[in-house]
């Protein structure tokens, strides 16, 4: 009797994908990456052509024969030099200013402000994608938004779905084969907390083998930089060129909390961030899966507009976010640049408000309900 | 004290919710020594007061001849809070009594974080000291609390510019809850809290001459509150008695089914008593909804419920101390280091693949020489916790199973797997897994390893992450 009430219990989705071999390209994917730590957005994209910026970095502006310009005002850190092809091919949208109301200057709680989507004095305890899971697929599995990590973030968590984190398919795939975890998971209980444990278990170890059989067999022909950040880029796009059904991916780096000794630091991690990124395009361009994904960086604050006294920055608001895409309908500057005249206590005052953005997103790519994910309307942007 | 008498049966449930379950050390309490063992209080003294002035954080970042200094502050205040952590989480062990239960309880719901180790201490032994008293008391020295006041902003609450953060989250969180009071009452209340600091010796400090003394409008009244007022009249007004015992019938009795309309008189008890927290939870755990079975077994541990627990049931010791740090930040609670100030969140939010997956593996790790390479994310702080190190680790904790063996060994298998099971679910195991885990110990050469077996068979299951 447990038996069979174990294999009720595998997901109805897993019995749609056994037939499937190809990967279905029209199916929109979203990847998410974040740079934990507050990445300084005015060093990475540099208003080259503006005193006050110069003035406010007296040691760590970026000078002008260094910059890679793209614009007549707006130029790219030296770092980001992958980038320069794909703002050439429209491959890219600079998003500036975008920020929310009442900026909050702490790194968890901003962080959990972006992740959440909530506002700035709100408490929510489901993640936006979490919540898109929730409103979008109630037939399928945790696997729709997969984490390369070993934990999953707040964001992924939704009310009654979860994504799942994944760092590794194979070592997931080897930890729930085990005898005892198999057999553990064909159980059940009568009452309802203890069997979604069961549930969960369940499903894990279903996921967990579906994943592992898809992509164990497929492994990119792109070489990858040598970084742990260039490694979960190349998972992802395994995992996108093996056809399994997710629609969103979640990758972080962090080390961007530049209080000393900014210049060094910043560009070895965007020189990390821009080769990994270039690297996965040119990855999903061959496979053929570049037109229907879209990659969105963001970070959560940008830094004061003035350096401190220690070579770095301190704690900001407002920044540039970035999307990287095949099929971007805003390629470039997507608006204008950062306004360093008419500040609020030194920081950049926000014009796009996050949830702009992923409402756009949601709606526009992921076709998905934008208000009630967001709990209110925003303002498409027309990226997308 | 009062007499309160509950049937053995329900002890468990009582021990489970009250404390942190049964524990091989020291014979299973019932209800009367639950209250008696929390009588005394033993503050934490694992930090010193600090010795020098440390002045205004602030100032110090901007001073670049301060920098060094400032620097070794924040690598000193990471080590300190980390020994305070570890400190506390070995006296939960140690002491696991309600009074423990309870200032973890506090520690949740007036989450908090800061950097100085010091007001960290004294924050905790705040909670503990008041945690089973008055609410009025413990919400008057909270809101005092150097900690507190840093971390929601009041220090830069002044007559001209007013912090509204305080005073929100004062009403919004540990009090009226959402929805209780206007935007008006918390622009008001700010005003009144205005003036309220503290010193870096962790003392409150009250500047009047940061303070307005202008009339102000709060919850229909208006007069020249001062922040004590303005606490009062929060504390006068029954729906903070509401809040407060609606959020304790999720935590003790049920954060899964609808709340017990019983709780309004629950709530009606509390706010004449005096706000009475002791009292309170004498009738909780005396009620029907607390006992009724359906509610037994019911609630998903947080991960360190479910760390001291595992410690409790085998009275096992860390070869490295610093183990209990790391399962901490991978299980995703770290004392100390709450997510935000409304606290950690209940129930099935602990629960995903992922971290099930780890949950189910923990006994392996811990008891059964396996190794793992989890590495926990990173905050992106730069004065954060850090990057937990790449590579693999072992995470032994050392039990005396022979000592188990002795206590929990009957004439026949079943006897004594019944008696660890008993011992180690809240609920019994489905016959399926009782079953399973009896033929995983079966051939063991002797009854230290059969014990050893039944227990972390036990202790893997889904049933075991239940309270």
């Amino acid at each position: 009797m447990l038996a069979t009430s174990g294999s009720l219990l595998v997901p109805q989705f897993l019995k749609a994908f056994e037939n499937r071999s190809l990967p279905d390209t029209s199916d929109k994917i979203l990847i998410i990456l974040q740079l934990s730590g507050g990445n300084d957005g005015l060093n990475t994209v540099v208003p080259y052509r503006n005193d006050l910026y110069y003035q406010a970095r007296p040691t760590l502006g970026i000078t002008k024969e260094k910059i890679i310009s793209v614009s007549d005002e707006l130029g790219f850190n030296p770092a980001l030099a992958p980038f320069r092809e794909l703002y050439d091919q429209g491959h890219l949208t600079v998003i500036n200013n975008v920020g929310y109301p009442n900026p909050d200057r702490s790194h968890f709680r901003s962080m959990d402000i972006w992740q959440t989507a909530s506002q700035s004095n709100e408490y929510l305890s489901t993640g936006w994608i979490g919540r898109y899971l929730d409103s979008s697929c109630e037939q399928c599995g945790a696997h729709t938004a997969v984490e390369i990590d070993d934990s999953l973030s707040l964001v992924m968590r939704g009310e009654s779905i979860k994504g799942m984190a994944i760092k590794d398919p194979a070592k997931l795939y080897q930890a729930t084969q085990t005898p005892f975890f198999k057999k553990v998971s064909e159980g059940h209980s009568d009452e309802p907390t203890l069997n979604y444990l069961y549930k969960t278990m369940a499903e894990t170890v279903s996921n967990a083998k579906y994943i592992y059989d898809k992509s164990h067999v497929l492994h990119s022909t792109i070489e990858y930089p040598n970084s742990e950040f260039a490694k979960r880029l190349k998972t992802i796009a395994e995992l996108i060129q093996s056809g399994i059904q997710t629609k969103v991916y979640y990758a972080s780096l962090s080390g961007f909390d530049t209080h000393v000794r900014q210049a060094g630091q910043q560009e070895r991690l965007l020189t990390m961030y821009s080769e990994a990124v270039s690297t996965l395009v040119k990855d999903l361009k061959a496979s053929g899966n570049f037109d229907r994904s879209m990659i969105m960086t963001f970070s959560e604050f940008g830094r004061r507009v003035e350096e401190n006294a220690s070579g770095g920055t301190d704690h900001g608001t407002a920044n540039n976010l970035f999307l990287v895409g095949g099929k971007l309908k805003k390629p470039g500057f997507y608006n204008e640049t950062p306004n360093l005249t008419t500040l609020d206590q030194g920081d950049l005052i926000y014009d796009i408000d996050f949830r702009q953005v992923y409402a756009t997103l949601l709606k526009n790519w992921l076709g998905a309900d934008d208000r009630i994910i967001l709990s209110q309307g925003f303002q498409s942007l027309g990226l997308v | 004290m009062m007499k309160i008498s509950i049937p053995q049966s329900k002890v468990k449930n009582l021990m489970y919710r009250g404390a942190f379950g049964l524990r091989l050390q020291g014979a299973a309490s019932d209800e009367k020594q639950l209250f008696k063992e929390s009588e005394k209080i033993l503050p934490l003294q694992s930090i010193e007061k600090p010795a020098v002035d440390l002045e205004d954080w602030r100032a110090m970042k901007s001073d670049s001849s301060k920098k060094q200094m400032m620097k070794d502050l924040l690598g000193k205040s990471r080590q300190n809070l980390m020994k305070l952590n570890a400190a506390w989480m070995d006296k939960m062990i140690q002491e696991p009594s309600l009074r423990e239960r309870m200032t973890f309880f506090w520690h949740g719901h007036f989450a908090c974080r800061t950097l100085v180790p010091y007001f960290a201490q004294q924050q905790n032994n705040t909670l503990r000291t008041f945690g089973l008293d008055s609410f009025r008391e413990l919400l008057m020295a909270i809101s005092k609390d150097p900690a507190m006041l840093q971390f929601l902003n009041n220090q830069q609450n002044r007559k001209d510019h007013p912090n509204e953060n305080f005073a929100r989250e004062v009403m919004e969180l540990f009090t009226l809850g959402r929805g209780n009071y206007s935007e008006q009452d918390v622009k008001e209340a700010a005003r009144a809290f205005t003036g309220w600091g503290f010193n870096f010796q962790g003392d409150y400090q009250f500047r009047p001459r940061q303070h307005d003394m202008g009339a102000k409008s709060f919850c229909g009244a208006t007069k020249n509150y001062t922040g004590e007022q303005v606490i009062e009249a929060i504390l006068d007004d029954p729906k903070t008695a509401r809040f407060i015992t609606g959020k304790l019938y999720r935590y003790f009795v049920s954060d899964a089914s609808a709340i017990d309309p019983v709780i309004d008189d629950w709530a009606k008890g509390f706010y004449h008593s005096g706000y009475n927290i002791e009292k309170l939870l004498q009738v909780i755990f005396q009620s029907e909804a607390f006992n009724n079975p359906s509610n037994i077994g019911t609630r998903i541990k947080s991960p360190i419920e479910l760390l001291i627990g595992l410690q409790l049931h085998t009275g096992g010791k860390f070869d490295n101390p610093q183990s209990l740090v790391f399962l901490q930040r991978a299980l995703g609670q770290i004392l100390f280091y709450p997510p935000n100030v409304s606290g950690w969140p209940m129930g099935k939010a602990w629960i995903d693949s992922t971290s099930l997956a780890f949950r189910i593996g923990l006994p392996q790790l811990l008891f059964g020489g396996a190794e793992t390479d989890f590495e926990a994310s990173d905050d992106g702080d730069a004065n954060g916790l850090g990057k937990i190190p790449e590579g693999k680790r072992r995470l032994h904790c050392n039990v005396d199973w022979s000592a188990i063996a002795a206590r929990f060994t009957k004439s026949d298998a079943d006897s004594t797997q019944a008696m660890a099971e008993d011992f180690l679910l809240a609920r019994p195991a489905s016959s399926d897994n009782r079953n399973y885990i009896a033929r995983l110990a079966a051939g063991s050469p002797n009854e230290t390893e059969f014990i050893k077996k039944i227990f972390i068979g036990y202790m893997a299951l889904p049933d075991y992450q239940m309270c």
